[in-house]
């Protein structure tokens, strides 16, 4: 059976791929220089960095597995393109659309717009797991070959998990900004702005003497509790879930409200 | 039974008007002509039926239902064809037709090969290989397929050649039979002359006319030329209510009259008449005069 959902899939499923494959390739690529780094020339190099820098940067443990990673691939790379998935599709799922007209078809069909909505998030959603089950499927290829072994694969699928809710989250951002304005602009730019808040917030806050900011960002409960070291955050993936359900539920109520831009 | 019943409607955006205290019924089985130059409101009255839009005053029914409340059921029973029929170029035809018609819960297959065969429609080209022209039998296709109880076309034939405005004529007509409604808008009027029996005229967000393309007609100004035998008494042709143009040519008058000829022929009476010709206002001329004249048509156009 067609559907709103799956046909946005295959609507875009030549750009989701690009994202899942350049994602995995660069996770994998990053992950690769561990040995390198593991030998000490990188904590040689951070030596030189003053505590605070080091301590924003996650880069206290870089020698090892999980310090690494947990500063390089999965603290800066990898949700920063998987973020970007989120913000390109929340946007184009719901205000992108409706400036290219799109939206005026469909919901002249038998599609209510709470279920337009349900579905393209669903498309976000499975796109956002597509995209770090690919990440976890290269970690796990590169496991041996980059000395990945004192992180389990359970702390790999939980640092995984998080990704693919931190993408969902920026995406239902995107999407709760589309549905109340219309606006692709005001969705894109929204987003955006809120992301590189959110990160700094999570990076800096303790340095500006703002803890409690980096309690607001997606990123502390992405990556904050080291799923790398201690496994699955199940709070913090909750809050993150629940964060969504928030972001859908504003999104519903607003697009519900309000006219169709033509 | 009314299909469509549009209650002192007021829609503004903003500043701007779009709808003025709008009145309308069209009827069940009734072919609906809805006529006005661009931006007088026709694709907004439209869009509300759809609940694409909100009024801000007044209150629509389609089939004695909220276009909002009831929305999904509503659309079930509705095809329609908005006026920048647009959906993703990267699909072929007939995906894009199959996927449309799956939201609906399927469309008979033979269907719409069919209607894309009457329309020369190429099912296995890519949408952004069409023409403007293909592209709106697309959009013909997916309004027609289900056989909807009521058809909403916005601007159905913009962007088809002449031969394919006939055929989907033809297929208003076949819809009509079918005892299916259709609201159609336009700016053409012969193409809604051809098949609507009914037909408003909006002009900046307000009704200016509704009634039969004859009534409409009969109202309009006709252009008379009239060769008298005998003394032409050019003062009292000049005095007839409704008379404007005139100019006298020897023994041949010619002018423009509005309404009823009921005087014109008492006068004439009295005269001996060589040669009597009326003609029948163009209709694009008739079309041009209820856009133009401001708001003298606005009170007849209520008592249908």
């Amino acid at each position: 059976m067609s559907s709103v959902m799956t046909q946005s899939l295959r609507d875009s499923h030549r750009g989701l791929a690009g994202f899942a494959v350049g994602t995995a390739l660069v996770a994998a690529m990053y992950a690769g220089f561990y040995p390198q780094m593991a030998d000490g020339a990188m904590a040689e190099a951070v030596e030189g960095f003053s505590p605070g820098l080091r301590e924003a940067l996650n880069m206290d443990d870089i020698s090892t597995a999980a310090g690494y990673l947990g500063s390089s691939v999965f603290g800066i790379i990898v949700p920063l393109i998987a973020v970007i998935y989120g913000i390109a599709t929340g946007t184009r799922g719901v205000a992108g659309d409706e400036e290219a007209g799109y939206l005026d078809l469909l919901l002249a069909h038998p599609v209510s717009r709470t279920r337009l909505l349900l579905h393209r998030f669903a498309a976000l959603t499975a796109g956002a797991f597509l995209i770090a089950a690919a990440v976890w499927l290269a970690m796990l290829a590169v496991r041996t070959s980059a000395q990945l072994h004192s992180i389990s694969i359970g702390q790999l699928t939980s640092q995984c998990l998080a990704l693919a809710l931190l993408a969902t989250t920026f995406g239902a951002v995107a999407m709760a900004i589309g549905a109340a304005t219309g606006s692709r602009p005001a969705a894109l730019a929204g987003t955006t702005v809120i992301a590189v808040l959110a990160y700094a917030a999570n990076t800096f806050a303790t340095q500006i003497g703002a803890d409690a900011a980096r309690y607001a960002s997606p990123f502390h409960y992405y990556i904050g509790g080291e799923p790398l070291k201690n496994g699955f955050q199940w709070a913090d993936l909750g809050i993150l879930a629940a964060a969504c359900g928030v972001l859908l539920s504003i999104a519903t109520v607003t697009f519900n409200r309000r006219d169709l831009t033509s | 039974m009314a299909v469509i019943e549009i209650e002192g409607v007021t829609k503004t955006y903003g500043t701007r008007r779009g709808l003025v205290d709008l009145d309308l019924a069209v009827s069940d089985g009734e072919v609906f002509g809805f006529l006005g130059p661009n931006g007088a409101g026709k694709s907004t009255t439209i869009r509300l039926l759809l609940d694409l839009i909100r009024p801000t005053r007044g209150r629509a029914r389609v089939f004695g239902l909220d276009p909002r409340t009831d929305a999904v059921a509503l659309h079930r029973r509705i095809g329609y064809l908005a006026g920048d029929f647009v959906v993703n170029p990267r699909q072929q035809v007939g995906e894009c037709l199959a996927f449309l018609a799956g939201l609906r819960g399927g469309v008979p297959r033979q269907q719409v090969a069919d209607l894309a065969a009457r329309l020369d429609l190429d099912l296995s080209a890519r949408i952004k290989s069409l023409s403007k022209g293909n592209r709106q039998k697309v959009g013909l296709v997916q309004a027609f397929m289900h056989q909807p109880d009521l058809l909403i076309l916005d601007e159905p034939t913009s962007g088809l050649d002449p031969l394919v405005q006939q055929t989907f004529l033809d297929l208003v007509r076949e819809a009509k039979a079918a005892g299916q409604t259709v609201f159609m808008s336009s700016h053409i009027m012969t193409e809604v002359e051809a098949v609507a029996d009914r037909v408003a005229i909006i002009r900046e967000g307000r009704l200016v006319a509704l009634d039969t393309v004859a009534r409409l007609r009969s109202q309009a100004v006709h252009r008379y030329t009239v060769t008298f035998a005998g003394p032409l008494d050019r003062a009292a042709l000049a005095a007839l209510p409704g008379v404007t143009d005139l100019t006298v040519d020897s023994a041949t008058a010619r002018f423009h009259l509005a309404g009823s000829p009921d005087e014109l022929i008492g006068l004439l009476t009295r005269h001996r008449v060589a040669a009597l010709q009326a003609t029948e206002p163009d209709l694009e001329e008739l079309f041009f005069t209820y856009y133009q004249r401001p708001d003298a048509k606005t009170a007849e156009a209520h008592h249908v």
